[in-house]
């Protein structure tokens, strides 16, 4: 085990204890040098707009603060400005406004060089012609810092990462999850106090994508360093971060730790983004007979979409707080593996519920629950207006 | 078919369809070469009636001892060392600074690549003015800072330097075009990681640019670095048909064709081919062997 004053410096830097690998305190020793070094940094938009062009903002009046040591993950579907975002913390893109603040320093005018955060390219862009001790080591040749002691620091690093075996080979020796060690490694060879990777595993295939993002939460609680992760896959965001930022159309559309994010989706679109099967909808209306005093009615009166998770539409009372009964038919059932998936008809709707494992083979039709855990109205705007209670299972 | 064994056969239909090809490349390239090594040996020679009556190492020691030969080595290595290593790095940078600049980049792409499109003697008849002791562009410029008139065309001593200067001037177009193409195939996630690693533009530069250029470096040197040693239409037209004021541009080309083509000595001018050909082999190898260090592909 690492030392002691390691571990309170984790608790109190990780508020929001979600993992799923459990093993991140591997024993690996010596690594107190590396995570003395470190401090988080706080960053800080406010009012950020950024256009391209000059016409078209590809952000629009970017407020939100990202806490020192967390983890952040900034989440939305392509061309919602996630990587835009990173990029304006990188410095590697100038903000057309607003500013830009690393704990209470701004940094707006100051560019990449100056900012001097760690990074990890979509590609890695490793240095193909130096070996991984050379491109570990490059940030610190750039300061001048003398080989010896660069080397030794690159093979610290490399330990970290798991890559020491590695460190005579040139990168395009190398496999993709040690490629994208290697650059991690380097982009933490400068101490930087904030890590910034930008879709980091999308070049992966799927089982090393699950392997490598543990490792990135534990090389994350290791050393401490405050890491915003650009993705676009919210499985990834939900299990890595401390908190995730839903980005989409130039606009934060929810920034909150992940569980909220599925259970009080501030709006449609995070509703519909988050989740897997999608959230069913439908128009508010067809719903009115079976909320009718389940809903006050000026809510109700406002309500335009409603929402409800797969798993919220259950065949039995389960004694977790049903909102309302309705009736419907069974349309099919399906089962893969261990997901059963089943489609209701209800008032000419399709609803997919994940619930229906249990209902007898032969029903074909009945009156069904809703729970009131994942059951949300959302006004004209999309915004949220009723639900978002907290899954109590 | 493709796992197939070679039989003689499968051999002989091969050959046949390579046929046009080898009949044309020996004919043209593979027996002329041969040939002249073995003319090269030829140390009593009836050239007309192709008769050889006795043969030897005469031809190399006569080149061993004539001053003359001395001197086309000499002036050819002078060249070579004055031409090439500028050619790179001049050209780099116009590339570079071509590559800055958006606006016109087309413009001076065009501007520096006529030389390579442009005839030689056409070169040399616009240089042969520029060169002019008393009317020339050069001299000129060079008044405007007090720099006395210079003979560039008739002093033996500056008439290399006239030689080496417009031939670099000739092959820049083609190195900047070749460089242009080399700069645009860096990834410029390359320059954005590095500035991210707190690499300042001088920095990205030697760490980046310079590493990721390097197969375009070295293409450009080996290929400056055999024309340069193979210079002879230069020298023949910008002076006329003349190896320079006293000999002062003869260069081992120019020191075959004349003994070929003006003392008829065929045998002497194999041999310097001959020689000529093993010191671009030298070159080239000792280059090849740099590069295996510091090439990177």
């Amino acid at each position: 085990m690492r030392s002691n004053h390691i571990t309170q410096y984790l608790v109190s830097r990780v508020r929001i204890c979600y993992h799923d690998d459990g093993d991140f305190f591997d024993g690996n020793e010596g690594h107190q040098t590396i995570l003395k070094e470190r401090t988080g940094l706080k960053v800080t938009f406010k009012d950020v707009t950024l256009s391209y062009d000059g016409k078209i903002d590809t952000l629009k009046h970017l407020n939100f603060e990202i806490p020192d040591g967390s983890l952040v993950s900034l989440l939305g579907p392509s061309g919602g400005g996630k990587t835009t975002t990173l990029n304006l913390i990188s410095g590697l893109l100038p903000a057309t406004s607003g500013h830009i603040y690393f704990g209470d320093e701004d940094v707006t005018k100051k560019d990449a060089l100056a900012r001097k955060v760690g990074m990890v390219f979509q590609n890695y862009s490793l240095y193909p012609h130096l070996s991984v001790r050379d491109n570990i080591a490059f940030p610190l040749k750039m300061q001048h810092v003398s080989r010896k002691e660069r080397y030794a620091k690159a093979e610290e690093l490399a330990k970290l990462v798991h890559v020491d075996d590695q460190l005579d080979k040139k990168p395009g020796e190398l496999s993709g999850g040690q490629q994208q060690r290697v650059a991690i490694a380097r982009a933490l060879a400068k101490s930087p106090s904030l890590l910034l990777l930008d879709e980091p595993l999308s070049n992966l295939d799927a089982r090393l994508r699950i392997e490598m993002r543990q490792e990135i939460r534990r090389i994350q609680r290791e050393t401490g360093v405050t890491t915003i992760f650009v993705t676009h896959d919210q499985d990834e965001a939900l299990h890595i971060s401390d908190n995730i930022m839903v980005l989409s159309f130039g606009k934060i559309q929810q920034f909150s730790a992940p569980d909220d994010l599925y259970e009080r989706p501030s709006n449609l679109f995070v509703a519909k983004f988050i989740g897997e099967p999608v959230i069913n909808t439908l128009p508010a209306e067809t719903l009115k007979a079976d909320l009718q005093g389940h809903v006050p009615d000026e809510i109700f009166a406002k309500a335009v979409t409603a929402g409800l998770r797969s798993e919220a539409l259950v065949p039995f009372d389960n004694g977790q707080g049903i909102l309302t009964t309705f009736h419907a038919t069974l349309a099919y059932k399906q089962k893969y593996g261990r997901e059963a998936t089943a489609a209701l008809n209800y008032n000419g709707q399709t609803l997919l519920s994940t619930e229906m494992a249990g209902l007898p083979a032969d029903q074909k039709e009945g009156d069904f629950f809703i729970t009131k855990a994942g059951f949300f109205l959302f006004d004209e705007a999309g915004a949220l207006i009723f639900g978002g209670e907290a899954h109590d299972q | 078919m493709i796992n197939e064994k070679p039989t003689i056969k499968s051999t002989l239909k091969a050959l046949l369809y390579l046929l046009p090809m080898l009949v044309v490349t020996i004919t043209f390239s593979i027996w002329p070469i041969i040939s002249s090594f073995m003319m090269s040996f030829y140390t009593k020679y009836d050239y007309y009636n192709d008769k050889v009556s006795a043969i030897g190492f005469d031809n190399f020691v006569t080149l061993w001892q004539d001053p003359e030969f001395h001197l086309a080595v000499r002036n050819t290595l002078i060249f070579v060392v004055g031409v090439v290593p500028i050619t790179v790095i001049l050209s780099l940078i116009i590339a570079l600074l071509l590559n800055q600049i958006k606006w016109l980049s087309g413009f001076f792409r065009t501007v520096y690549f006529l030389p390579f499109v442009t005839s030689t003697v056409a070169i040399a008849m616009v240089w042969n003015w520029i060169y002019h002791s008393d009317y020339g562009l050069m001299n000129y410029f060079l008044g405007l800072v007090g720099i006395h008139p210079i003979n560039w065309l008739t002093d033996p001593n500056y008439s290399l330097l006239a030689l080496i200067i417009m031939s670099i001037w000739k092959n820049l177009g083609f190195n900047i075009i070749l460089f242009l193409v080399g700069l645009n195939n860096i990834d410029k996630h390359y320059y954005q990681a590095a500035e991210i690693d707190g690499a300042n533009s001088w920095q990205r530069f030697w760490n980046v640019t310079i590493p990721l250029l390097s197969p375009i470096t070295f293409l450009v040197s080996v290929n400056g670095v055999i024309g340069s040693f193979k210079v002879f239409d230069q020298v023949y037209a910008l002076f006329g048909g003349q190896p320079g004021p006293a000999k002062a541009d003869l260069t081992i080309v120019y020191y075959l064709f004349e003994k070929f083509y003006t003392e008829n000595k065929y045998t002497l001018a194999a041999a310097s081919g001959v020689f000529l050909f093993f010191l671009i082999l030298l070159v080239t190898l000792v280059q090849m062997w740099y590069s295996r260090k510091h090439v990177h592909y």
